[in-house]
């Protein structure tokens, strides 16, 4: 009888197993530091550790997809992906078509130019200038709402990617682009000397995380859970200090040592501070 | 689960189609030209000249053996390491035109070299040279043994087109994607802009049509037509 129970149990645990939960989190993988692939192929960024690490909090897996940024919301609509994880700003459009987490960052936008360009912020955003921003973001949505809608005709030029934007702006082939904060800064630490940042513009903007309407696989209050457990052990400030205000190298050199304690020994804790700590000492 | 179709898309969606027809007439005007200068290389090209036949070939090779994506990318992605900066139009036309040029040249070779040999042997016979018996005996017949192929690869550009979106163009593509990334409203903007193309693509179908019965020539009658 008692090889009997254990049976029973070594078939329910595996049957658990197998059936545990799945998540899939789509993300535009293009835009450090929130996410970026590695120079291994590493899919990093703040957004998706703290998405790794919410979903061993919660018990559950996930499976990160790479999509385009605008690409994210319809497919969470049609239920293709269950979360997207992307630097979301939480506005109203998009809240009458998803439901967000509450905010996890606040940023503003930011203007970039070629150091050697001569321009700011005023010059940079005149009639006549070509003003890049990536479809479907706030940014792209301030040049139509602010500057093209009120008469100022700067020619907004729309990529599918952040990096490409900033290509075409060391490629001279457009004035100035806009983006959010800490991308921007990543930008700059990338390319000093030959990017400035020439503003900021104070929209205040909240990111979420965002399901599909009336979330339906019940994912939020998981996530919010799991963000107050991060925030409470001091997981979540760990990983702030760790993934902004560096270069990238030093972060995926540290995440590269780190990772495993998440994923094999699966302490989120234990990694967030690693991460922080390596960072640190890479950085001397 | 709602359509929701809005009138404010159409100034827009109606701009993207502007440039969409700009691009698809210049680069299959531009294409032709290059095709029948490609494809007389390749059928007549001999002797001195036989180098040409060398360079039309690769040429065909090259571009049809690529996608149009990977010349698009590289032509607005990679040329500015060498300095050379292409404006997002610019690079769309040109990926456009290099590429369809390839398959027109294999449509006007085909054409070439369906009209009769016999028909150079008497052209020279009563004193026409090489050049003029292309110009004024091959090449009127040809071009109108070409009309069939080439409006297939006209309806074919004018959807292949769309990729230049993906350089910043806002064709009617790119209008598209940007009234979807803005009002999630997917479904219905690519129901719009699939009609618009449908739209073109029957207007080009008949158009074509008239003129190569405009242009039917008796006794020149294409197989398996009356």
């Amino acid at each position: 009888m008692r090889n009997m129970g254990v049976a029973v149990a070594v078939v329910l645990l595996c049957w658990a197993g197998l059936a545990a939960e799945k998540f899939i989190v789509g993300s535009d993988i293009a835009w450090p530091p929130f996410e970026w692939v590695s120079a291994k192929g590493d899919y990093l960024g703040f957004d998706l550790d703290v998405m790794r690490m919410i979903a061993v909090l919660e018990g559950y897996e996930i499976e990160i997809q790479a999509i385009a940024f605008d690409s994210i919301i319809p497919a969470v609509i049609a239920g293709q992906i269950d979360i997207g994880a992307s630097g979301f700003t939480i506005t109203a459009e998009r809240a009458q078509v998803v439901d967000f987490s509450s905010p996890y960052w606040v940023s503003d936008q930011m203007v970039l130019v070629r150091a050697d360009s001569g321009l700011n912020i005023i010059t940079a955003l005149m009639p006549g200038k070509k003003v890049g921003a990536q479809r479907g973001t706030t940014g792209a949505f301030w040049v139509e709402d602010n500057l093209i809608a009120q008469g100022v005709a700067v020619e907004l030029v729309l990529y599918e990617t952040y990096p490409e934007a900033i290509m075409d702006l060391l490629a001279g082939r457009i004035h100035a682009v806009i983006q959010d904060q800490a991308p921007s800064e990543q930008a700059v630490r990338q390319y000093p000397g030959q990017l400035l940042i020439a503003g900021i513009i104070k929209t205040y903007e909240e990111f979420g995380f965002l399901v599909a309407k009336g979330d339906p696989k019940k994912i939020l209050p998981r996530i919010e859970r799991g963000m107050q457990k991060l925030r409470e052990t001091g997981a979540w400030d760990n990983l702030v200090s760790a993934y902004f205000g560096n270069p990238l190298e030093v972060i995926e050199a540290a995440w590269e040592a780190c990772i495993s304690i998440l994923t094999v020994e699966r302490d989120p804790v234990r990694y967030a501070a690693c991460l922080a700590a390596k960072v640190q000492e890479l950085r001397k | 689960m709602t359509l929701v179709f809005r009138w404010a898309w159409l100034p827009r969606l109606t701009q993207g189609l502007a440039l969409t027809l700009e691009l698809t007439a210049l680069s299959m005007a531009l294409g032709a030209v290059l095709g029948v200068m490609l494809a007389l290389a390749r059928v007549y090209a001999k002797g001195p000249l036989l180098p040409f036949y060398g360079l039309a070939s690769a040429y065909v090779h090259f571009f049809r053996g690529t996608p149009l994506l990977v010349q698009l990318m590289a032509l607005y992605y990679g040329l500015p390491s060498l300095g050379i900066k292409l404006h997002p139009f610019t690079a769309g036309l040109l990926a456009l035109t290099l590429n369809t040029a390839a398959y027109q040249a294999e449509y006007f070779r085909g054409a070439i070299q369906s009209v009769k040999s016999g028909q150079m042997l008497a052209a020279r016979a009563l004193g026409l040279t090489r050049l003029q018996a292309i110009r004024y005996v091959i090449l009127p017949q040809a071009l109108r043994l070409a009309i069939p192929p080439w409006s297939n690869e006209l309806v074919y550009m004018l959807k292949g087109s769309a990729v230049v979106y993906l350089v910043g163009v806002l064709d009617l593509m790119g209008q598209a994607k940007t009234i979807a990334a803005r009002e999630f409203r997917n479904f219905e903007v690519y129901i719009v802009v699939a009609l618009f193309y449908l739209a073109l693509v029957f207007v080009f179908t008949v158009v074509l049509r008239w003129v190569e019965r405009r242009t039917h020539i008796p006794g020149l009658a294409l197989p398996g037509r009356a």
